[in-house]
Order: structure tokens, then C-alpha cells, then sequence
């Protein structure tokens, strides 16, 4: 696999929760799914997960270890897809 | 020299686009705090300052006219190599060739640069620089096949062109300079096309949101 930024990796853990909060489908995804899909460690996306929180990317839901993205976070996805597209266009990465 | 109301007009069309891309390189860094986008941002001020310095030196009287486009010339070479930089610390295609190889650019220099004139060297460093970036975009296209990056691609090329046709205009003044600068603003149309698609509305979130989850710049 190719190497991964820090934000690249936050993006993936965003867009992975993004597919399980969909209208209609409000459990949320668990961190196996975050873990198999985004393909992060345990440990790591511990900490990359207490941070989204904190920062209000994603929301954590009643039933424990089930997260949903927020608002904020949709905002932050569409913008980093934007500009992931813009540095692709110099042949660059972000 | 070329009529001065084509320059203006031409400098200050440049000085606008180059401009908004560095806008929305700096919204961009300031969200997800992408170093190679914080370069792109230095490239694009230093091209815009490069425009503006042209600009202001056709009000100038000839003898600092001539140093100020001198300067114009050497910032926006600065603003080249931080985009060629971004290129050159880059190390994700499967397909690139050796590091070493980088070393043919510096190896060659001194058979192509010229050394009777600072404005002669600044254009030929240009030059350097803009091949090897439109080289380099160029083969980010042959793996991506966006058609944003062959724009981006072509762009970078009719600026490496214009800057040869520039050179050129010093053998043979005369309508060369024309030329050159009307392919260089169209590079710079070609830049900025893509660009457009991205809309300038995607910095909201601001550099807050990279800051609280320390985005490893």
C-alpha cells in the first residue's frame, strides 16, 4: 500500500464512518469496521478517533464504540476531497 | 518592446489567476495543513509578486524598468522551484526514475545557461525548472489519467515554452516578447481552468480544524 499522510488516514476513518451514517442506517460504525475499512491499528485509531471527537468530526453514539460523522465532519471530507483534487492536478499529494 | 497596454493588460490577467490558486493553495493547507500545498501557496504568491513587479515596472523609467523585470523574473523562478520542489520530495510513483537522475538537470546547466546577463540566467533556470515540472506532472498523468492533470501538464509546458521564446526574443528582438507573454498568460489560463472546477468556497473550516487534530505538518 501507498503511504499515507496522518490527514490521509483521518480522511479514510471519516469516509469509512461516513458509509454507515446514511439516513435510514443510525448504528453507526463499530471500530472493527473502522479498523478492517480504513485499515488502521488499534492503538492508533484510538487516538485518531478520541481526536475527531474531540474536535467534533465525528460523534460517538449512546450504544458504547459505534461512531457517526457530524456535520462538521462531512464539511471537513468534502473540503479535503477538494483539495486532494486540486494537489492531484500537479501530479502531487496532500 | 511590446505596447504597453497588451503588457499591462496581460501582467495584470496573470497577476489574477496566479493569485486565486494561491488563495485556494493557502485555504487549502490551512485545513488539511498539506506541506505540499503550503508550497504551492509560496509558488503562487511569489508568481503573482513576480506579475505585480512587472506590472509596476512599465510605469517605471527604462533603466529601473529593466531591474524591476529583473526581480519579477527572479520571484517567480523562486515561485518554479518550490512547485519543482514539491515534485522533487515526492516519492510515491512506482515508475520514478533514480534520485540520481535529478542530478542531470545541475550537470547540464552550465553547457545551457547562459552567464552574459542575470535576466538570461534567471529565464534559462526557469526554463530548467518548468520542463522538469511539466515532465513530472506529465507522468502523474500517465498513472491518474485526469484530464485536470494534462491540463495542469500542458500549462506548465506552454510556460516552459514561453520562457525559451522569451530567451529567444534577446537573439532577435522583436515580436518574440509579444508572444511570449501571451503563451505565458495562456499557460496560466490553462493553470487556472482546473483549478475553477474547485470553486473557492472550500476553506470554511479553516486552519481550526487542523490544528485540533494536529495534521502531522
Amino acid at each position: 500500500m501507498a503511504y499515507r499522510t496522518h490527514v490521509s488516514i483521518i480522511a479514510d476513518v471519516l469516509a469509512t464512518v461516513r458509509e454507515y451514517s446514511y439516513e435510514g442506517y443510525d448504528n453507526g460504525a463499530s471500530v472493527t469496521h473502522l479498523i478492517r475499512k480504513a485499515n488502521v491499528p488499534h492503538q492508533r485509531l484510538s487516538t485518531i478517533v478520541s481526536q475527531l471527537k474531540q474536535s467534533g468530526l465525528l460523534q460517538e453514539l449512546p450504544s458504547q464504540s459505534r461512531y457517526k460523522i457530524s456535520e462538521r465532519g462531512l464539511e471537513f471530507l468534502n473540503a479535503y476531497n477538494n483539495f486532494k483534487g486540486f494537489a492531484e492536478s500537479y501530479g502531487l499529494k496532500i | 518592446m511590446p505596447d504597453t497596454t497588451f503588457q499591462l493588460v496581460m501582467n495584470l490577467l496573470g497577476l489574477g489567476i496566479s493569485v486565486f490558486i494561491g488563495r485556494f493553495a493557502f485555504s487549502g493547507f490551512s485545513v488539511v495543513g498539506s506541506p505540499n500545498l503550503l508550497r504551492l501557496t509560496f509558488a503562487f504568491i511569489l508568481i503573482a509578486a513576480g506579475f505585480a513587479i512587472f506590472a509596476g515596472a512599465l510605469f517605471m523609467e527604462p533603466a529601473y524598468g529593466q531591474a524591476m523585470l529583473t526581480l519579477g523574473l527572479a520571484a517567480q523562478t523562486i515561485g518554479y522551484f518550490f512547485i519543482a520542489l514539491s515534485h522533487g520530495l515526492k516519492r510515491s510513483f512506482d515508475f520514478a526514475p533514480s534520485p540520481r537522475l535529478a542530478m542531470v538537470p545541475l550537470a547540464v546547466a552550465p553547457f545551457i545557461i547562459p552567464g552574459n546577463s542575470i535576466e538570461h540566467l534567471i529565464r534559462s533556470i526557469s526554463f530548467i525548472l518548468l520542463v522538469y515540472v511539466s515532465i513530472e506532472t506529465m507522468a502523474a498523468y500517465m498513472q491518474s489519467r485526469k484530464p485536470t492533470t494534462l491540463m495542469i501538464g500542458s500549462g506548465l509546458g506552454l510556460l516552459a515554452s514561453a520562457e525559451l521564446i522569451a530567451w529567444y526574443d534577446f537573439i532577435y528582438p522583436g515580436v518574440f516578447s509579444y508572444l511570449a507573454l501571451a503563451i505565458k498568460v495562456g499557460g496560466f489560463g490553462l493553470l487556472f481552468i482546473p483549478f475553477s472546477k474547485f470553486g473557492l468556497s472550500s476553506g470554511g473550516l479553516g486552519g481550526r480544524v487542523n490544528s485540533q487534530i494536529g495534521s502531522g505538518v
